[in-house]
């Protein structure tokens, strides 16, 4: 229990996703000019990572990692160098299927999404939580709460910097400097401050 | 008399800074000088119009006031440290003379160097020098350890106002503490001048039998690694840090922070005038309680020797370090802080509350204000916007 905790405050605070390994920055810049469209589409990625680990893990686990094939009586087999190519398939198909799941039983909340979701599929954010999951040996229930809460993270950055870049709505930038520069000034600023956490260990 | 012929002066000086003249390029420097003689005759052209005597140029005025007292005791601390260390004379004067020679120069390199970039901003983007700079020049180099050596205040504070203010558009407009901005730069380029035992006090001359045995150590770090359970208190003590001492100011700290007395003063002056926010300082008080009072009475039952900092008494937070300071002077900054009422508190509860999780579990800083202050300042937009909200889904319904 006490390493869920650990692993929760981890990945939202200490080792966010965003801010301290810079993944999936494409979308947190051109998604964050919106308050709004920010929470829907954190809240798509919470859901897409609280699923997409998982799954990555029972495929990793049973399927590719060395000695995983042992159940289909194949104990020498590693197919551990697919990993990439198969958890990107995974997650493209994940989203593509929840997009129709979502689009059949919730359309409100399909158009809530709208174009999000397939965005998602191209984020990678998504992957990188797969990889970091396989890098460090987490097990099955830890790596539920390690997408979930890699979701929020990714979440808390994207909706603070959309707070941030409402309030500089007035700014006076720089000619050459408007936009993605700007943006990533922001988000260089955002990670300093998010160096509070940095040295705790949990 | 002496107005006069001042007036006299700039209108007979303002029509070489027209435009197309020669120095239209330096206009902003010229009307940052007039303006501070003369109070501009200009009013806001578009409504809605707020009758009121205070302006920017007023509020920061009042700011640097009330940074008087720490300024002054910084200055005497600063040389009372440096003599104690280095065994010199202890005289009044002499320990402010050399009180002097240590945090003049770094003022002065803060005020010069940032000073040179808002000009050199203002002039190119056309928009006025804001006394706003005043204020930041001066922080800046009161949260700084004695001994930074002077390039690096440079470094610093080029840091703050380029990145952290004018990148944006000048005073107003940015949304992190430009003060803090530059000095989070320096802590984290160059941590050895900004950390450690040696920073804190200036030796000067021979090395004399005092500088032998002389420690350095400030009191956050002293309870950061006094062992076992129980003892914080009794090894502040020993290394002469009493409760009263810690309030009055006299250890070893950066320039300006270390008195929580002259703080309160200038807390006085910022909320007796209405300039600094209450809220935000009462909410940071709260929030450094109500964060060390639990593990504090929890570890009076179940002593845990493996963070000695719990048992440490919760008041001690209060004095101890930058946080009088910091809650105070920078916190308050109202560019970067939430502009309504519950925000405020929320914000300033926080920054308390960060402040002691940080001395407490985080063996990488002693000290934990002001990356709480930065962290708590990308959160204002947000508590700002969902207090509004709030506000209005209550009202819609009387419409």
């Amino acid at each position: 229990m006490e390493n869920l905790i650990s692993i929760f405050l981890n990945s939202v605070f200490l080792g966010n996703i965003l801010l301290a390994y810079f993944l999936g920055m494409c979308s947190f810049l051109a998604i964050s000019r919106n308050l709004d469209t920010a929470i829907g589409l954190g809240l798509a990625v919470t859901f897409v990572l609280s699923i997409t680990t998982p799954a990555n893990w029972l495929i990793y686990y049973y399927l590719l990692a060395p000695g995983a094939l042992e159940w289909a009586g194949l104990p020498g087999i590693d197919l551990g160098f697919l990993k990439f190519i198969i958890f990107i398939a995974v997650i493209a198909a994940i989203v593509q299927a929840l997009e129709m799941i979502i689009d059949r039983y919730s359309p409100p909340l399909y158009t809530a999404l709208g174009v999000f979701l397939p965005l998602i599929a191209v984020n990678c954010a998504i992957l990188g939580t797969s990889l970091f999951m396989v890098e460090r040996n987490y097990n099955f229930i830890e790596s539920v709460v390690f997408g979930a809460s890699s979701g929020m993270g990714w979440m808390l950055a994207i909706v603070t910097m959309a707070g941030i870049r409402k309030k500089l709505r007035y700014a006076n930038v720089p000619a050459g400097l408007e936009g993605f520069g700007i943006s990533m000034i922001i988000a260089g600023l955002m990670a300093m401050a998010f160096m509070l956490f940095s040295g705790i260990t949990l | 008399m002496m107005m006069k012929l001042l007036r006299k002066f700039f209108d007979a000086r303002r029509k070489h800074f027209e435009d197309g003249k020669k120095f239209e390029k330096i206009r902003p420097l010229f009307e940052a000088i007039e303006t501070f003689f003369f109070i501009p005759g200009n009013v806001t052209q578009n409504h809605p119009h707020v009758r009121d005597s205070l302006d920017l140029k007023r509020l920061m005025s009042t700011v640097i006031l009330a940074l008087i007292p720490p300024l002054f005791f910084g200055i005497y601390n600063s040389g009372y440290q440096s003599n104690l260390a280095s065994g010199l004379s202890l005289n009044f004067m002499a320990v402010f003379v050399n009180g002097l020679w240590i945090v003049i120069p770094v003022i002065m390199v803060s005020y010069g160097v940032g000073f040179f970039w808002e000009v050199l901003f203002a002039s190119i983007r056309k928009h006025n020098i804001s006394e706003g700079f005043l204020v930041t020049g001066l922080l800046f180099p009161l949260t700084l350890p004695p001994t930074i050596p002077l390039w690096q205040v440079a470094v610093g504070i080029s840091f703050g106002v380029i990145f952290g203010k004018e990148i944006f558009g000048g005073t107003g407009k940015n949304f992190l503490n430009p003060a803090l901005t530059g000095r989070a730069f320096l802590f984290f380029a160059y941590p050895g001048n900004m950390t450690g035992e040696r920073v804190w006090t200036v030796i000067s001359g021979m090395k004399s039998p005092a500088a032998d045995a002389f420690s350095g150590a400030t009191p956050l770090a002293v309870s950061a690694v006094s062992g076992a359970f129980n003892i914080v208190k009794s090894s502040l003590a020993k290394a002469g840090f009493t409760f009263p001492k810690l309030f009055f100011g006299a250890y070893p700290g950066s320039i300006g922070g270390t008195s929580a007395l002259m703080c309160l003063i200038g807390a006085f002056i910022l909320i007796a005038t209405g300039i600094a926010s209450y809220r935000i300082m009462f909410g940071g008080v709260l929030g450094v309680l109500a964060a060390a009072y639990p593990g504090y009475i929890f570890n009076q039952f179940y002593g845990n020797s493996s963070v000695p900092m719990l048992s440490l008494h919760p008041m001690y937070h209060l004095v101890m370090g930058g946080f009088a300071f910091g809650i105070i002077y920078m916190a308050t900054d109202p560019v970067s802080a939430p502009g309504m009422n519950i925000s405020k508190w929320i914000y300033g509860f926080s920054i308390g509350a960060l402040t002691v999780l940080i001395r407490v579990f985080n063996p990488a800083f002693p000290e934990g204000i002001m990356l709480a202050i930065l962290f708590m300042n990308l959160f204002s937009p947000l508590l700002d916007h969902y207090e509004i909200k709030a506000i209005l889904r209550k009202r819609v319904p009387n419409v």
